[in-house]
């Protein structure tokens, strides 16, 4: 029996050996196995809304309403609880990829499920905020896959095989190879010199931060003021220019790095807070009905 | 007086290594140039920035040069006097300046505590390059709303319940739980919106009909009395097997406490504003559908048939009539040769013929009745003031148009037979005889003279004599002719001859004044149809007895199932749940219906003028034919002025 279990178990470690091979990510997993299942649930939801009768009409309070709201509840418990399973790596037959692709899209079929459950009856009311942050929640988690379908690419190209630190580290250079060569200069040209070395690399809100425009960004400032000047000896200046050249260069790269980065990670933001708050809403919507039975 | 300007480097192993050098002369300039004494590579410092001096070997004098301080213990300043031997950090861009004495020695140390720049400080990765350095924890996002939504919407309201609890009326104004109105209240509960706690009292349990029965006193019974009579066996027996929604439904009602049979089950609320919906089809289809197997499985048999839509499943009127003269009124199936006996004799072929006797005279009787070329159902038959039943026939006001019943005139008025009352005639007529003599014979008129005692039989004063003398016995002859074939009465009553101890007796006239008992059926609703369209028999009709109740066939021309289901080809179909004939409640009443679904009442009552009937319509007629609006007028009696 054991020798059973465990030959299913390595057939099962193979499977997920080619499937690595073959870079199969969630999206595509197996197959398109839970996207499958959820497209199913769905139909079978919309057929049979209209198919059976209920009175006066639909909405959550019928028994179809009442088994629809049951499998939305589960559904959303069960969807939060990738949080607690990505923490606990395995790679067993219920991989995380199993299991993020199962959430993509059983997140998705939850459109279907919350929707159909009020029986396209809303209004300003607990219930409705539920469904609202659902649809939120979901909307997030559809604009997360979008992008991590396709930024990630943006983001390879971007780096032109450096690392993070690396890029971090030639500022730092230019900023050294600055401070040396703006010594001779005047005073009012080594002003603007030493903003721009004072200057935080990642300094700026989340606005600057994903729209990518740094207004004030003391490199450029110093860049156009350097330029302009006429104080210093021609020479050292000229030099400083094309320091202060590579290094808005070096700080586009950078930016627009972590401008990818942050746009594949806001939607957490949006995705894990309004989850709860969710989660919140929707206790108060079922209390709400048992309590005012 | 020596300055000397120390050097602090540290090797990689950390250890320091102190350089020290004397510096030449009493003052000592400090700058970023690089011919400055004390060169200072720091583009924060100027080019020549600051003078370091001493007069007398212990004060220390600092003095900036070109503008641009110094920060001495956290405050700028552009001069200052140093006491060696106490000691002083300055600092000058991003570089501390330690003066300090030793062995009669002032100690000049320089060394750079800022980083170069901005960048070069240690970052953390993780944070750095990721959203967590500009955005505000997900942690803590999640708490926020969390938190904000349970108190917003569910602490809130439950504190609004806690602090009404024994409140008989909310004060107006918001209260948290109006979050959780699950959609607005029908047109007659709109005032309670924001007063949850009317309905549900208490929480976790379910709306409970003493809810409803606290306002709604007395307004009809829990249920109607042909269910509440019946045992609940039978009750429980009669509903259909449930599906399989229902047994989840059920399953959900169980395990939550909702209990069934409430009266919310049947008045939906929370289901839009406007008035609140008609109760639907299913709930009664959900017993009465194959409810008569059941229940004869069951060991309840019933005579009750099965109904489960009116266009498709629903049995045949039952009309209550009189099988038998002056019989027992018992419900009988609708169907070809069901007679009833109401007492007249009355052939509505007669009447109602395009062209024949009955024709003429009413043509003939056109502008003074509202009489067309021929008579109409609504010439003799009138409509109650509702508008939803029809009058019995009145021989006064809708017979005796025509069937006049005069039979003198006095002065100008006629004197009619007292309809009803066949002792009356009998006197009347009795009366009439003896009071009155015969009209003159011709032969008795003129100048010319004769001779008295001519009153032997065949001599001429007999002709008038006999007459008067025998004239009271001709009253009997006269009454036996009214109740005789030909005669007045006989035409239309069954009439009984004198018998011992007995007068002349009519056979008691009794309409039904409502056919179906447990349907509801408007005529003013139908007032756009012409009555032969249900009423198909009458125009063939030969005899009263014929029982003119339309079917279920003429119903369901129009007619269909709650959803539209039909079993015939309906033109305009008027979609029909039970609830518009049938009333649950049994209180007699007008199965209720939402305004919305009623038809519009426009119908004017038998008893009230039409508008403008005394003006305009004096002059030039009676506007249009008025269906339900004749009034009642003294007949035209051409007979009387003849003298009888």
């Amino acid at each position: 029996m054991a020798s059973l279990f465990q030959r299913r178990r390595n057939k099962a470690t193979q499977v997920e050996r080619v499937r690595e091979r073959r870079h199969e990510g969630f999206l595509r997993y197996a197959g398109f196995r839970w996207a499958k299942i959820s497209g199913g649930l769905c139909l079978l939801i919309i057929v049979s809304y209209a198919l059976i009768d209920v009175t006066p009409r639909h909405n959550g309070g019928s028994w179809y309403g009442y088994t629809l709201g049951t499998i939305g509840a589960g559904l959303i418990l069960w969807l939060t609880a990738l949080g607690y399973r990505k923490r606990k790596m395995t790679s067993d037959h219920w991989s995380l990829k199993a299991w993020t692709s199962a959430h993509v899209y059983l997140g998705l079929s939850l459109i279907v499920v919350g929707t159909w459950h009020t029986g396209f009856q809303l209004g300003w009311n607990v219930h409705t905020l539920a469904w609202v942050l659902m649809m939120l929640v979901i909307l997030s988690g559809l604009y997360g896959v979008i992008v991590y379908a396709t930024l990630p690419a943006a983001l390879s190209n971007n780096r032109d095989e450096m690392t993070q630190m690396q890029m971090l580290e030639a500022i730092r250079a230019f900023d050294r190879q600055l401070h040396s060569a703006a010594q001779p200069l005047t005073p009012e040209d080594t002003a603007p010199v030493l903003a721009a070395l004072d200057e935080d690399p990642f300094a700026g809100g989340i606005g600057a931060r994903l729209s990518g425009r740094y207004r004030n960004c003391a490199t450029a400032a110093a860049l156009r003021t350097l330029t302009l000047s006429r104080s210093s000896d021609t020479e050292a200046r000229e030099k400083v220019v094309g320091l202060l050249k590579q290094k808005e260069a070096a700080l586009a790269r950078l930016r627009q790095h972590l401008r990818i980065r942050g746009l594949l990670e806001i939607w957490l933001y949006v995705h894990v807070p309004l989850t709860f708050a969710l989660i919140a809403a929707l206790s108060a919507h079922i209390i709400s009905v048992f309590f005012y039975w | 007086m020596s300055f000397i300007l120390r050097r602090i480097s540290t090797t990689k192993t950390g250890k320091q290594i102190v350089r020290d050098q004397a510096l030449p002369g009493d003052t000592i300039t400090l700058g970023r140039d690089a011919g400055n004494v004390i060169h200072v590579a720091d583009l924060a410092v100027n080019p020549h920035h600051a003078t370091i001096s001493s007069g007398d070997g212990r004060m220390v004098r600092v003095a900036a040069q070109e503008g641009l301080g110094f920060d001495l213990n956290g405050r700028s300043e552009t001069v200052a006097d140093i006491d060696s031997a106490a000691g002083a950090e300055l600092r000058f861009g991003g570089h501390r300046l330690t003066i300090a004495r030793e062995d009669d020695k002032i100690i000049l140390l320089v060394e750079r505590i800022d980083e170069l720049s901005q960048s070069s400080k240690d970052v953390d990765e993780a944070k750095a390059f990721s959203l967590q350095g500009v955005m505000p924890g997900k942690r803590v996002g999640a708490w926020a709303f969390g938190v904000l939504m349970l108190l917003a919407f569910l602490i809130g309201p439950i504190w609004a319940w806690h602090s009404y609890k024994n409140v008989n009326e909310r004060p107006d104004g918001y209260h948290a739980d109006s979050a959780w109105l699950s959609g607005p209240l029908s047109s007659a509960h709109a005032s309670l919106k924001n007063d949850c706690q009317s309905c549900h009292v208490e929480p976790f349990v379910a709306v409970t009909d003493k809810a409803c029965v606290n306002c709604h006193t007395g307004e009809h019974k829990a249920m109607s009395m042909a269910h509440a009579n019946a045992p609940a066996a039978m009750l429980l027996a009669a509903r259909h097997p449930p599906g399989v929604g229902e047994k989840i439904l059920a399953g959900f009602a169980k395990t939550f406490n909702k209990p069934q049979g409430r009266c919310v089950d049947c008045h939906t609320e929370h289901e839009g504003a406007g008035p609140m919906a008609a109760t639907p089809q299913k709930f009664c289809a959900d017993c009465h559908d194959g409810m008569q197997g059941r229940l004869k499985a069951a060991g309840h048999p019933t005579m009750l048939a099965d109904a489960s839509d009116f266009g498709t499943g629903h049995p045949e009127f039952r009309p209550l009539v009189r099988p038998a003269p002056g019989g027992k009124l018992v419900r009988t199936t609708l169907a070809k040769g069901v007679v009833d006996y109401n007492g007249l004799k009355f052939p509505h072929d007669v009447h109602l013929q395009a062209t024949g006797g009955v024709a003429r005279m009413a043509a003939s009787f056109r502008g003074r009745y509202d009489f067309g070329k021929k008579l109409e159902c609504e010439n003799c038959h009138r409509v109650e003031a509702d508008g939803v039943r029809v009058k019995p026939v009145e021989m006064e006001r809708d017979c005796a148009m025509c069937h006049s019943l005069a039979f003198e005139t006095v002065g100008g008025v006629t004197r009619t037979l007292r309809h009803g009352e066949p002792d009356q005639v009998v006197a009347d007529l009795t009366a009439y005889y003896r009071s009155t003599p015969p009209s003159r014979p011709l032969q008795l008129g003129g100048m010319e003279r004769r001779r008295p005692g001519a009153y032997a039989e065949g001599q001429v004063y007999n002709i008038y004599f006999n007459e008067v003398a025998t004239r009271p016995s001709r009253a009997q002859d006269a009454v036996r002719a009214v109740f005789s074939k030909g005669g007045a009465c006989y035409d239309c009553h069954t009439i009984f001859a004198p018998q011992a101890g007995n007068s002349w007796r009519v056979a008691a006239v009794d309409q039904t004044p409502r056919y179906l008992q447990k349907g509801w059926f408007d005529h003013d609703a139908h007032k756009e149809t012409a009555c032969a369209d249900c009423h198909t028999a009458a125009p063939a009709s030969k005899a009263s007895t014929d029982l003119l109740v339309p079917g279920l066939r003429q119903c369901r021309d129009c007619h269909v199932g709650e959803n539209g289901a039909r079993i015939v080809k309906v033109e305009t179909a008027t979609e029909s749940p039970c609830a518009m004939c049938h009333e649950y409640h049994s209180d007699g009443g007008k199965p209720w219906m939402p305004a919305r679904q009623r038809k519009k009442k426009v119908a004017a009552t038998t008893n009230q003028p039409i508008p403008g009937t005394y003006s305009v319509s004096l002059i030039t007629g009676p506007e249009g034919r008025g269906l339900y609006d004749v009034t009642w007028r003294t007949p035209a009696l051409h007979g009387a002025r003849r003298g009888g």
